[in-house]
Formats: C-alpha cells, structure tokens, sequence
C-alpha cells in the first residue's frame, strides 16, 4: 500500500508539472481557420493583382500589380502550409481509428469463420 | 481507507457537436475507493468517463485530477500522469499476440518480463495464451488483457468502461473480484457499468446517472430504491 501511496505522491508531481492550455481559447481551431482564409485570400489577391496588370499600359503599375500577385500567392502557400498542418492531425486521428475499428471487425469475421468451419 | 480526492467532477457538461449529452455532473474518488457510475443506456456514463479521460472536452465545470484543474489537458499527458482508461470494447489489439498486446505498455519503461510476471500472475489463464492473437480470446480474456495492459502502466487512476459488455455473469464476477484486488492495492477506480448488481458488491460509492445527472450518490446499501426507480422508472 506504501508503493501506492508513493505513486499517489508521483501522480501529484506529474499533474503540477503538467503544461496545460486554456480549452477556450482552441488554438488549433483558430490556426485551422486562419490557415484556410490565407488560402482562400491568398488566391483573390494574386488573381486581382494578375487582373490589374492587365488594366494598365503603365509598366511600373504592372510591375506593382505582379508584386502583388506574387505577394498573394506566398499568403495562399502560408495558408495552405497552416491549414494542413492542423488539418492533417484531425485526419490522420480519425483514420487510425477507423483501420483500428476495420482490423477489430475482420478478426471478429475470420474467428466467426474458423467457429463455423469447427 | 480513503482520503482525499484523487478524482473529481465538478458541475461537468460535455457535449458532441452542439448536442450536450452530460448536465452538470459532480463526482468524487477519493484515494483508493472504488467509485460505481451506474445507470441505463444512453445516461451519459461514458462520455463522463472520457471527460475524465481527456477524451472529451468539458464544456463547462472542472475536471480536476490529484488537486489541479485539468480542462483542456491531452489525454496522452493524463495517461502519462497515471490515469488509465480500460475503455469499452476492451480495446485491445486484435491481431497482436498477448505479449506484443503487453510490450505496447513497455513504453512506460518497464521491461516486457516485468509486466508479463505482473499479468500473469494476477490474470493466470493469460500465460496460457501467451502467444495467441488477441482476437480470437474469449471476451473475458480480452478484457483480462486490456486490464492486463492498462495496469502495466502502473497507474494511480483506473477508469473502467461497461467491464461486462458481452460476458457471462461468471465471468463478470471473476472480473470483479480482480477489480476489487486491485483497489486494495490502493489504486482509485472510477467503474461505468450499465449491470449494477455485481459492480455494487466491490464498491465504495455509487452514483446513479439518469439523462446526464447525477440523480443519486451514496454508499452502495443506499442507492437500492434509486436504482430501481433509474432503470424501471418510478
């Protein structure tokens, strides 16, 4: 019971030392969100930065509008960088789940085979 | 036996979606009691025991574990801590062999003798099917395997889920005699279990949780009119 105690005492220490983050605030969530609207608002500004290059003659307005759409586009690689960084760990959970679940019912079939089988 | 509260619930809600399934819930497990989480299907009983697991996110209230608030900590960082969930449907690895099922508790840096001497010993028939996939046990040697596994992690916390989902009352019984050996050794237990007959034998408390809340707390000799009033209806 000592030992138990002691590992009631290890439980204490463990749970301070614990970094624990405010659920309210969802960070992932929130990063998941930014990441999709930079992709999406990345895309609109190169595509308008790529439209007002074509609305001028003026050279060096051109050359600002590219700017843009170049600028656009790093915002939109930001996004998609972001979103499925946080996206993919959602994923790739729930996918593990499901071949876990898959592989559980196949052996539950092939046991009930080799039953009827015997 | 007890002292204080190693475990404890206070006015939890959880929620799946927008659909809150738990309203309010308080709940103690004091330092090596067993503590019963009865109730009919659908009460919420589990989702209590994920929110306690960190497997579900606490809408609102505390979820506080060895003295700290909790809400929002991973349930890998609580598994580590040493709350172990043995969860419903025995989870273990089907088609692994026992002892690769037990080496996946050497994480925890004991070694693979170590464990399977502490399996073994208390789980006998586990030694005869060493080398068999956990998938074509019988359902009370899986559930002796999970528990098995969960205990090799050597935790201070055991959250136990619907035990006797599928089993023969025999076998429930032995189960729970296991159950109660495991309290003596001082490890709190929180158990969910839908049959309360058997689980009320080992317990310390209970709580009846009837459409998400708590509707009664107390000694299992207690919570006779209750549980009938909880499963049948008043």
């Amino acid at each position: 019971m000592s030992q138990q105690s002691e590992r009631v005492d290890e439980l204490h220490a463990e749970v301070a030392r614990m970094r624990l983050r405010d659920p309210a605030t969802s960070r992932d969530r929130a990063l998941l969100i930014l990441g999709a609207v930079l992709l999406v608002g990345g895309v609109i500004i190169a595509v308008y930065g790529y439209a007002l290059s074509h609305a001028t003659s003026d050279q060096r307005q051109q050359l600002d509008a590219l700017i843009v759409a170049v600028i656009g586009l790093t915002v939109s690689v930001t996004g998609a960088a972001l979103f499925l960084r946080y996206s993919i760990a959602q994923f790739l959970r729930f996918w593990l789940a499901r071949l876990t679940y898959e592989q559980h019912a196949q052996t539950d079939r092939v046991v009930e085979a080799i039953k009827k089988q015997e | 036996m007890a002292g204080e509260a190693v475990l404890e619930l206070r006015d939890v809600c959880a929620a799946y979606e927008r659909i809150e399934v738990v309203h309010g819930v308080s709940l103690k497990v004091l330092e090596g009691s067993v503590v019963a989480l009865l109730g009919p299907n659908g009460a919420g009983k589990s989702t209590t025991l994920k929110v306690a697991a960190g497997l579900v996110r606490a809408t609102s209230g505390d979820v506080i574990l060895a003295g700290r608030r909790v809400n929002g900590a991973h349930a890998d960082d609580l598994a580590r801590a040493g709350l172990c969930l043995v969860p419903e449907g025995r989870g273990v690895f089907p088609n692994l062999t026992v002892h690769e099922n037990l080496r996946v508790a050497t994480h925890t840096g004991r070694s693979i003798s170590d464990i399977e001497q502490a399996a073994f010993g208390r789980f006998p028939r586990l030694a005869d099917r060493r080398n068999q996939v956990a998938g074509t046990l019988s359902g009370g040697e899986q559930q002796m395997l999970a528990l098995a596994r969960g205990l090799a992690t050597n935790p201070a916390v055991l959250l136990l889920d619907e035990l006797s989902m599928g089993l023969a009352p025999l076998v429930v019984e032995d189960l729970y005699e296991k159950v109660a050996a495991i309290a003596r050794e001082g490890v709190s237990i929180l158990v969910v279990e839908q049959f309360a007959r058997v689980v009320l034998g080992v317990a310390d408390h209970a709580a009846i949780m009837v459409h998400g809340k708590v509707s009664a707390f107390g000694r299992p000799d207690e919570l006779a009119g209750e549980l009938q009033t909880a499963y049948l209806g008043s």
